[in-house]
């Protein structure tokens, strides 16, 4: 369970408001969140491992506040970024995997095939000694994908994981995500895969402007960013 | 340079199998001789028993090549000076030299995994642990390297923004995109690591985590009551148990239908607190693990 408790957000050198206090409590297992750009979308969900620090409230995560104890929060969330390419560090993909399994495994033949199972079991186990460089923009985000699923994580945050990616693999990683056994929380420009969450909340301008069934979400949203055009065009 | 750090390629030769130290230690010992040693006829020895061992890691023979052919390109200038003062046996030495240690280098980089090398730096470091912990070299190592076709291409891309809007001559067009998005890509990196937590941990609470994973409770527990006196929780307070692991993710979409039809649009505007209460679980009865992750191709 993850749990916003008035947690707002301010900009650190001009003290402007990026989110409005929040209280939130996250329980269901897809969980999509939507809005337009620079709504406030991504610090949100960056709050639940601490990626961002709330400046007033707390936000906590499975009963642990990760303002105090963000390691082993972070040890529970796994997270997934919009560009893949940022959170491979090693050269090929079984490195980069085996990299993540540094702090769980000790043997290096262990860990080499833990991380070999893991990419298999992502469909990148002919990939394995194939340099980052060389792969495609979809096959790095499974890979990004595999190295945090490899730490076993309970809770999945995928910051616009498939904005990057053509049709095919847009596909391909939204249905991977879905079927993960893991608490999944998505923020998404794709109202196709929003819809398909059990919950689904809106934040526009800094604030949670919706929250509910992902149906009535997207509807709600598709009105309010068609009306922000319309007015624009009649001005 | 950039095309050089995916050379490293999993094969069975005696390179592979040897540890990295010894390769390195190979490649150091080999600069000192051809630094003290300036016999031709030893050099081109060394030359040639380099070319070998790389011809033996049987390296990517594209890449490879290129990176020959530079150094071939820069012994043969080199030497070309020493034959213009008419010091032949110096300009022999001096071009084996070059393509030896160049040649056994590539034979290292193509023969070593990254993570080995890691392994390696990690331990050359432990000496200085106090002041710099090993892990957090290696993984400096790694990023280093990691940033430098990133950056490469961050240029490219700049370059041809700048060509695409006529501005080709300007160095600045190219120079500050080029900045500005490497030390983007820095946070974004750092972010990435944080996220992944990644040399982060204390020692103790790594030790904590091998043996949590093991199932060794009672080291466990030590390395708990560790971090405990360090002001941490312990582990064992926080962990869900399985009925609780299946409320967490076993909310079903009628709670979120009924959260939804509760929060609507002009409830929400306030930052409204919206709490689903999880109904029934549609998890199969057991927790979550990476075998339950499913294979798809």
């Amino acid at each position: 369970m993850i749990e916003f408790k008035d947690a707002a957000v301010v900009a650190p050198d001009s003290g402007v408001p990026i989110l409005e206090p929040t209280s939130l409590t996250l329980t269901e297992r897809h969980i999509s969140i939507i809005g337009a750009n620079g709504g406030g979308k991504s610090t949100l969900v960056r709050m639940i491992n601490g990626l961002v620090p709330p400046a007033s409230g707390s936000v906590e995560v499975e009963g642990l506040d990760v303002a105090k104890q963000g390691p082993r929060v972070r040890r529970m969330v796994g997270f997934l970024f919009t560009d893949p390419s940022a959170q491979l560090i090693m050269p090929t993909a079984i490195e980069d995997v085996m990299l993540s399994l540094r702090r769980t495994i000790d043997k290096k033949d262990e860990r080499a095939e833990a991380a070999l199972a893991a990419l298999e079991e992502i469909g990148l186990g002919d990939r394995a000694d194939v340099s980052v460089n060389a792969l495609s923009g979809g096959q790095r985000q499974l890979l990004a994908l595999a190295g945090v699923l490899a730490v076993t994580p309970r809770i999945l945050v995928a910051d616009e994981p498939t904005t990057l990616l053509d049709l095919r693999w847009r596909a391909h990683v939204g249905s991977l995500l879905r079927s993960l056994p893991v608490q999944l929380i998505e923020v998404t420009h794709d109202l196709d895969s929003a819809v398909r969450a059990e919950r689904t909340i809106v934040i526009d301008e800094g604030s949670v402007a919706f929250d509910g069934s992902p149906v009535e979400a997207v509807a709600y949203y598709r009105d309010l960013m068609f009306g922000r055009v319309k007015r624009r065009q009649a001005t | 340079m950039i095309s050089m750090l995916g050379l490293y390629r999993p094969r069975h030769t005696p390179l592979h199998h040897a540890p990295a130290w010894l390769k390195v230690l190979m490649l150091v010992a080999m600069a000192i001789v051809t630094v003290v040693a300036s016999d031709p006829v030893t050099s081109v020895g060394l030359m040639c028993a380099s070319v070998l061992l790389l011809i033996s890691t049987e390296p990517p023979a594209k890449a490879t090549a290129w990176a020959m052919l530079g150094t071939v390109l820069i012994a043969a200038l080199s030497a070309s000076l020493h034959l213009w003062r008419g010091d032949w046996a110096r300009a022999i030495d001096v071009a084996a030299d070059l393509i030896g240690i160049v040649a056994l280098a590539l034979a290292v980089t193509c023969s070593t995994s990254m993570a080995a090398m890691l392994d390696f730096v990690s331990t050359l470091a432990r000496p200085i642990r106090f002041i710099l912990p090993p892990e957090t070299l290696g993984l400096m190592f790694a990023l280093m390297l990691r940033a430098l076709p990133e950056v490469a291409r961050l240029y490219l891309e700049s370059r041809m923004a700048a060509r695409a809007r006529g501005l080709e001559r300007s160095v600045r067009a190219v120079v500050f995109p080029t900045t500005t998005r490497s030390v983007g890509f820095a946070l974004q990196l750092g972010q990435a690591l944080h996220a992944r937590g990644i040399a982060e941990e204390a020692r103790g609470s790594r030790k904590a985590d091998k043996a949590e994973a093991r199932g060794e409770s009672r080291a466990a527990r030590k390395a708990t009551k560790r971090r405990r006196g360090k002001g941490a929780p312990a582990v064992a307070d926080h962990e869900l148990t399985k009925a609780e692991a299946f409320a967490v993710l076993g909310g079903g979409p009628s709670s979120a239908a009924a959260a939804g039809s509760s929060a609507g649009p002009s409830a929400a505007r306030a930052g409204a607190t919206a709490t689903a209460s999880p109904t029934a679980p549609e998890l199969e009865d057991r927790p979550a693990t990476r075998d339950d992750s499913p294979t798809q191709r």
